[in-house]
């Protein structure tokens, strides 16, 4: 069907299909941060197959052909350095043009370091970190109000748990009951320069959202499954709380050299390395 | 002013001319003809605004003292169509969520109107963390933003109205509590973002919010000695028709400006910075609170004149100019 319309109701794709898109989409991540000589590889590689899952299985509902459709979920890039890995992640969806994944890094590219509400399938621009769950609580209360039936989601890093508004909004939304609003954590385990739990301990971080009054569920973030289960208590219509899906990740999943360990949060490969990754991810038989 | 529709009754102001509840007066009747305007308070009251908390519950939230998510939620309301309204103090409100506003309501261009309360020295006694002296600056700043300081209740009441009716961003709106003057009709036009109270060839003084009245008074303290005095209100900060401002402003050789704000990044440096765009950088005299914080406590009148500024000592500085 030559349509752009995408809904969470006719999940069609298999975990073999979702793991073909994230396989694509981690050689476009190697290509794009390679190409601009920057990015944020590390977490988009952790973030890659949560994101194939909730625009290729797919988990949201969203019109391709019409970006700002009324009745679409609403998604919130909250770490929004992962930029890479959503930016391809959107044009492998059909908002836009794979080629113009190539013009990221170049000056004049409409690609920037961070997410852009001006590109179409992008609802909020971000980039400091701790503004996404806050404005998706926003974006569910009004839609309760108005009696939508729609999601809000937002991707948080864990890192960028350490912010004290994630906590204002996680506060906010439990108290008004948004069931509306989605939290996915990509808990890959490392910030910058270190794990977590070697600079400020996160843990026990389940315990903490359900403290502050939300559901939680806590899964593997590379499993297709684990992800589907986890999203069925998304849809679960007896759920009244906002729900946290803790997804346990491996920051730089998918290469070799880089998977746990905290040196590749905006390094670039190069040299050997490069090569290293680009047949990690199978850049040599590169389709598209 | 009653609501058939909805069988209740809208309480007036106990005072016509009190600002705060003028402002809370004109939205609760913008609410009510509007479900889409929401308001969002970092817990401040207002006698007024009792009104739509009981009657319009699902136009009131109250988010606690969380003012980074208060600005953010207000980003995601606008996002869904919502005209968000957001009522607190004014240094925790510009200072605690700058980067919510910049980020969240500026840089998406999102309409939402920022309303605060404690303009300059009003929390007079509570000390500078209350004390809103750069306010001003923080927010002219930032793209997008307006900037609207009245300086009685008609502007206050006007002030409502443009803030709802802008789309391409936020504006600030500065409110006093209290009794000032009326200086406006109702029905005056605003539209030109400053307004020539009294003429005068000797000296233009371009004021803004509660230091408009001020300037009157000094006008008239000046006319006594032989001095004629133009008395400027300029009440939109942001925008600025520099141009304009200047041409009027100009009609005198000599120009000073009054502000109940840092003097660095107010109403002075708009004007200083319009007269050396426009050529004409001279005779300036900013009267404006000095770079230091106010641990001092008193009455907004005797804070303001340990700053040098009272009709008297501004008056006596012109005449010696």
């Amino acid at each position: 069907m030559n349509t752009g319309l995408r809904d969470r109701s006719e999940r069609t794709a298999g975990s073999a299909d979702l793991q073909a898109k994230s396989r694509w989409v981690r050689q476009s991540v190697v290509r794009m941060i390679a190409g601009a000589n920057r990015g944020h590889i590390g977490g988009s590689l952790s973030a890659t197959d949560l994101l194939v899952a909730l625009y290729h299985s797919p988990l949201l509902r969203f019109d391709t052909r019409s970006p700002l459709w009324d009745e679409r979920d609403r998604f919130i890039m909250s770490k929004g350095h992962a930029v890479e890995a959503l930016y391809s992640v959107l044009a492998s969806a059909g908002f836009f043009d794979v080629e113009l994944l190539d013009t990221y890094g170049k000056s004049g590219s409409r690609l920037g370091g961070h997410v852009d509400h001006h590109l179409p399938g992008i609802d909020v621009s971000t980039g400091s970190l701790g503004h996404g769950l806050g404005i998706g609580a926003g974006l569910a209360l009004a839609g309760k109000l108005d009696g939508r039936d729609s999601l809000t989601v937002a991707m948080l890093g864990d890192g960028e748990c350490y912010e004290g508004s994630v906590w204002e909004a996680a506060n906010f939304a439990a108290h008004h009951r948004l069931r509306n609003l989605v939290a996915i954590i990509d808990r890959n385990g490392f910030i910058t320069l270190d794990s977590t739990e070697a600079v400020n301990e996160l843990e026990p971080f389940a315990s903490k959202w359900k403290a502050f009054g939300w559901e939680v569920r806590e899964f593997d973030g590379h499993s297709f499954e684990a992800i589907s289960d986890a999203w069925s208590s998304v849809e679960d219509p007896t759920r009244q709380r906002p729900i946290a899906l803790i997804a346990s990740t491996i920051k730089g999943k998918g290469i070799s050299f880089m998977e746990g360990t905290p040196n590749w949060h905006h390094n670039v490969p190069k040299g050997t390395q490069l090569e290293t990754a680009e047949k990690d991810v199978g850049i040599w038989d590169l389709t598209r | 002013m009653g609501f058939d529709s909805l069988g209740v009754r809208m309480p007036l102001p106990p005072c016509a001319t009190d600002m705060r509840d003028a402002f809370f007066v004109e939205l609760n009747a913008i609410a009510a003809a509007d479900r889409d305007v929401v308001l969002l308070t970092d817990d401040q009251g207002a006698f007024a605004l009792e009104w739509l908390r009981k009657n319009l519950p699902n136009q009131y939230f109250n988010a606690g003292i969380a003012e980074q998510n208060m600005v953010s939620v207000a980003a995601g309301m606008a996002l869904a169509g919502k005209l968000p309204v957001l009522y607190g103090i004014a240094t925790f409100m510009t200072m605690r969520a700058y980067e919510q506003i910049r980020d969240d309501l500026c840089a998406m261009g999102l309409p939402a109107v920022i309303v605060a309360s404690g303009a300059g020295y009003m929390y007079s006694g509570d000390g500078p963390t209350h004390h809103a002296v750069q306010d001003v600056a923080l927010m002219r700043t930032l793209p997008n933003m307006a900037i609207l300081n009245p300086s009685d209740a008609a502007s206050t009441i006007a002030f409502v109205k443009e803030g709802c009716s802008r789309r391409a961003g936020p504006t600030y709106v500065r409110i006093e509590k209290g009794v000032l003057g009326a200086i406006y009709p109702d029905g005056h036009d605003f539209s030109r973002g400053f307004s020539v109270l009294t003429s005068g060839e000797d000296v233009a003084i371009a004021a803004t919010g509660i230091m408009v009245h001020m300037a009157l008074e000094t006008a008239e303290k000046l006319r006594v000695s032989g001095v004629h005095a133009s008395v400027v209100d300029v009440y939109r900060l942001k925008p600025v028709d520099a141009q304009a401002l200047m041409v009027e402003l100009s009609r005198s050789r000599y120009i000073a400006t009054l502000e109940e704000h840092s003097v660095i990044g107010g109403l002075g440096s708009i004007v200083s910075e319009a007269a050396a765009d426009y050529g004409r950088a001279t005779n300036i005299k900013r009267f404006a609170l000095p770079d230091k914080f106010a641990f001092s406590y008193g009455t907004r009148e005797w804070l303001h004149a340990q700053d040098g500024l009272s009709s008297e000592l501004v008056a006596k500085q012109i005449t010696r100019w």
